[in-house]
């Protein structure tokens, strides 16, 4: 055993050095672009794999990449994409508009299942297919119970098209006390497959029941009753098209005037369809994995590197210069900056911030403000904290500016809104700013003078010094200016995350990352019973605006004026208060060129170029220090 | 010796029993979740990827499948955190980066320790025993993150030798193997000192250099052997100490191991690689115990298995 363990650490000595190395945080956890959500996620998925459009690393807009050109009809409503001829995948096959199709379905399936689904509900359809949830007379496809490989989703069992005419349910169990939300999400899940489904197909009337139901006493058993993989919405009514190999057109449900950086938001990348379907769950796998962006997979070690290599049949193969990538999972901070200060890497991310009034002098850390905010929700259910009065004194009795400054010094601004700058043509609202004594005034209007009587506050947030410091301070300013008691608890993260759902707490920690620049990204988490709402607050008008005006409005100004009055609805109300605003912190060699520091923080990698010269330079100038 | 074996081997089939009990009950009543971030899924999505991993069955149910699953097939499970890999997958890639740095921590603290040893037994109370048995009270004190920062500052930015962190060549290895093998150097130093001290104040010794044979062979042939029993009792809990202490160490220098791996199952929820993991050290342990048994009763004649 010793000597194998001995051979296997000697062969790692023949690694060939990549051209660039980078720290990815922390380990992916899939290639697959539509299951995955994260920022580490995103950069290998960038490299591998590409969609209709690319965001450009210096202004964040979409530029075409396998879309050569596009058209948005008059209304707005409806989006025909040309593909470029010269695309193709990995393995040598033409990237065509089937593929897109394909992969939205597969992308919608809740089968599959995509956490960032949502973001193509804008097309009419889409939410039905992924929910599952049917209306009688809806046009449905079956799919039969025959799968050729049971274990995976693809190649999918013979698909049927219908009307649904009827669905007869067996009753519905009864909630009980004391069982937890998820509990209960799942017994209604294990009733709904015991649904029959009455499906006209082709004139004639068939029921299906899924195949997989767990039937109990009361439920119907016929021979009639044919066994079903699953019944969805007819994937043909959804707006999504293939006119030809090179022409897909999409219908929108409503203007969506962001919806093209949703085609460069890489969960939305085509993935290989015969590579799927016949590899299944081993398709990321190096030998099997067939890709579509400028880079391949070489090689895969878990939680050490992924290895890209230039893949020669990119279209745009001449304009990537790097050939050889190394991206290490690397998790610690600490870590991560020792290896950059010693030249064992040449792009580090998100230095530790105990060594950035040290850091912050050097011209090799790249910042850009970040469309991401830092803010603290408010549970709103909460005695005392119920009282808008309350909530908003406590917005102005802290030291925002300070936060920035003593704490944090990268250059963070202080945030009034929740919405970051930076969104173009968009001017947000602002909540009160740093006032102690307007704050004990209204604190006093609302009954609670000098913090007396209001229940001590507990400020909740996930152990790390960061965190801890910044509650700290905003303790210690309530305690000053408010004369409010709050009670510290860190937690670890897992804990954190699932008080924080439960609603289990006072005041939270929280941060948002927007996915694309526009306010709709962060106001439509605090629409009634949203999954991120976590505050209990709910508005009629703020519903309203979000989910029905907003969305219907042409004209974009007009647009942006009403999700204004949203963001001051939420400012005035003050379910969260909003700390700072987030920069991107990377430390990058000076021998690398095209990287530019975005409100997105996104670093395509194939646009990166070492300039030979200047790295030997740098190198010789390193050791001699 | 063979009925001595099959105890021990049932013995260790229990524990591993008892311990994927107890690691099962006590995961599921910790909360949070695998599939929970900051960024919360809609209830659907989130039913869907607890079906992936038969997280939505009873507790009952979903005890005996693991179970069943893993006597019949000695199969894991898929990771929740690594979706493209099996729990199997990372602990066959984690282990012999773990394995070769526990095994250069263990040769090194070897090498070190007795070396040490014998040169402190052998000239009692000069200027080196002090300064060799100081040394080794000090290792012992410092926790080993502590003497990584250190040898990090030293080794790496004031003498640009060593790599700071990573895993692909031998001189990523150095650092990390001494900062792991150092506490168990200096144990096994002062082990070796005081075995020796004490086996030459006996009467075979003194029979021995009666008979007028070198001083070295008297040490080495002789002595040497009954003062490494000590040692040898160590080593078993050395080795679990080495492969414990691994997960401060591999996350320091970013080594891609079953500490890495452990850590990360732990704070992710990652419920299938942590039972892995928690399942894994557990064999390792009792196995490593058993081998340490047979070799004592190889050395010393006296022990006896049964």
């Amino acid at each position: 055993m010793a000597i194998t363990a001995l051979g296997y650490a000697l062969t790692f000595g023949a690694l060939e050095p990549a051209d660039f190395t980078m720290i990815n945080g922390t380990e992916i956890k899939s290639l697959d672009p539509a299951i995955v959500s994260g920022a580490p996620e995103g950069r290998i998925i960038n490299a591998l794999f590409e969609g209709l459009f690319r965001q450009d690393p210096q202004t964040v807009e979409p530029i075409p990449a396998i879309c050569e050109r596009h058209e948005i009809s008059e209304d707005g409503r409806t989006y025909r994409f040309h593909l470029r001829k010269a695309c193709q995948w990995s393995d040598g096959t033409p990237i065509t508009a089937h593929d897109f199709v394909w992969s939205w379905r597969r992308f919608l399936m809740p089968e599959t299942p995509a956490e960032y689904a949502y973001q193509l509900f804008y097309i009419p359809g889409a939410k039905k297919f992924n929910s599952g949830v049917l209306e009688v007379g809806d046009r449905v496809e079956v799919e039969l119970a025959n799968r050729p490989n049971p274990r995976q989703t693809f190649p999918q069992g013979t698909l049927l098209r219908g009307t649904l005419r009827r669905i007869t349910k067996p009753p519905e169990p009864q909630a009980a006390d004391g069982i937890g939300e998820d509990e209960q999400a799942t017994r209604r899940a294990h009733w709904q497959r015991r649904w029959i489904y009455e499906v006209e197909i082709e004139g004639q009337v068939r029921r299906f029941r899924d195949a997989k139901a767990e039937l109990s006493a009361g439920d119907e058993t016929s021979a009639q009753i044919e066994p079903c993989q699953q019944v969805l919405y007819d994937f043909a009514e959804v707006g999504i098209q293939a006119e030809n190999d090179r022409l897909l057109q999409v219908t929108l449900k409503e203007p969506t005037p962001y919806f093209l950086y949703l085609m460069a938001f890489y969960p939305l990348y085509p993935v290989n369809r015969a590579c799927v379907e016949r590899h299944g769950r081993e398709w990321m796998q190096p030998e099997n994995l067939v890709t579509s962006g400028p880079y391949r997979l070489e090689f895969r070690r878990i939680r050490d590197r992924i290895r890209l290599r230039k893949n020669p049949n990119y279209w745009n193969a001449d304009q990537v210069q790097l050939e050889v990538i190394d991206a290490l999972a690397v998790n610690s901070s600490t870590t991560s900056l020792n290896m950059y200060m010693n030249g064992e890497v040449d792009w580090a991310l998100d230095p530790p911030a105990t060594v950035m009034s040290e850091l912050i002098q050097r011209d090799d850390l790249l910042r850009a403000p970040m469309l991401t905010t830092y803010f603290y929700r408010i549970n709103t259910t909460r005695p005392g904290l119920r009282d808008v009065r309350v909530r908003r004194a406590l917005n102005l009795a802290i030291n925002k500016q300070e936060i920035c400054d003593q704490i944090l010094g990268a250059g963070q601004l202080p945030a009034r809104g929740f919405v970051p700058p930076g969104v173009a043509g968009y001017q947000g609202a602002l909540c009160g700013a740093y006032d102690p004594q307007a704050a004990r005034a209204l604190l006093a209007e609302a009954g609670f003078s000098d913090g007396h009587r209001l229940p001590t506050i507990e400020l909740l947030y996930n152990d790390t010094e960061g965190h801890r410091k910044i509650a700290e301070k905003i303790q210690n300013d309530w305690q000053k200016n408010l004369g409010v008691q709050a009670q510290l608890r860190g937690m670890e993260w897992g804990v954190f995350l699932d008080t924080t759902d439960r609603m289990q707490y006072s005041v939270a920690r929280a941060g948002w990352i927007g996915d694309y620049p526009d306010p709709n990204t962060f106001l439509d988490m605090f629409v009634t019973d949203g999954e991120n709402n976590e505050t209990g607050w709910s508005n009629a008008r703020y519903d309203e605006i979000i989910q029905t005006l907003a969305p219907a409005e042409k004209d974009p100004s007009k647009r942006l004026a009403l999700l204004r009055e949203a963001e001051q609805l939420l400012m005035d109300q003050q379910p969260i208060i909003p700390i700072y605003f987030y920069v991107s912190l990377n430390l990058v060699r000076p021998y690398v060129e095209g990287f530019y520091p975005n409100i997105q923080d996104i670093h395509p990698l194939h646009r990166l170029r070492i300039v030979p010269d200047l790295r030997r330079n740098h190198r010789r100038s390193f050791l001699r220090r | 010796m063979i009925l001595f074996l099959v105890k021990r081997l049932i013995w260790i089939g229990l524990t591993l029993w008892a311990v994927f009990t107890a690691s099962f009950l006590l995961m599921s009543s910790v909360p949070g979740g695998p599939f929970q971030s900051e960024r919360n899924m809609s209830p659907e999505v989130r039913l869907r990827w607890l079906e992936r991993y038969d997280l939505d069955a009873p507790l009952h149910e979903q005890y005996t499948n693991q179970l069943t699953g893993l006597v019949t097939r000695f199969d894991l499970g898929l990771s929740m955190s690594l979706q493209d890999f099996t729990v199997n997958d990372v602990i066959a890639q984690g282990f012999p980066v773990s394995a070769s740095l526990g095994i250069f921590a263990l040769v090194f603290a070897l090498a070190l320790g007795l070396a040490a040893g014998m040169v402190s037994a052998l000239w009692r109370q000069s200027i080196w025993d002090v300064a060799l048995m100081s040394l080794a009270t000090l290792g012992i004190a410092l926790p080993n993150f502590v003497l990584a920062s250190v040898l990090i500052l030293l080794l790496v930015f004031k003498l640009p030798i060593f790599p700071s962190a990573g895993w692909g060549s031998l001189e990523q290895l150095v650092l990390p193997a001494i900062c792991l093998g150092a506490p168990f150097a200096a144990y096994i130093a002062r082990l070796t000192r005081t075995g020796l001290l004490e086996i030459l104040s006996q009467d075979f010794i003194r029979t021995a250099r009666a008979k007028g044979l070198p001083a070295r062979r008297v040490v080495l042939r002789h002595a040497l052997r009954g003062a490494l029993l000590p040692v040898v009792s160590f080593l078993g809990p050395a080795i679990a100490g080495i492969l414990t202490g691994s997960l401060v160490v591999e996350r320091i220098f970013a080594l891609p191991g079953l500490g890495s791996h452990f850590i990360e199952a732990a704070t992710q929820r990652d419920y299938s690689l942590a039972m892995g993991m928690v399942l894994f050290y557990t064999a390792l342990l009792t196995t490593m115990n058993l081998l340490v048994d047979l070799a004592y009763a190889w050395l010393d004649p006296r022990v006896k298995l049964d």
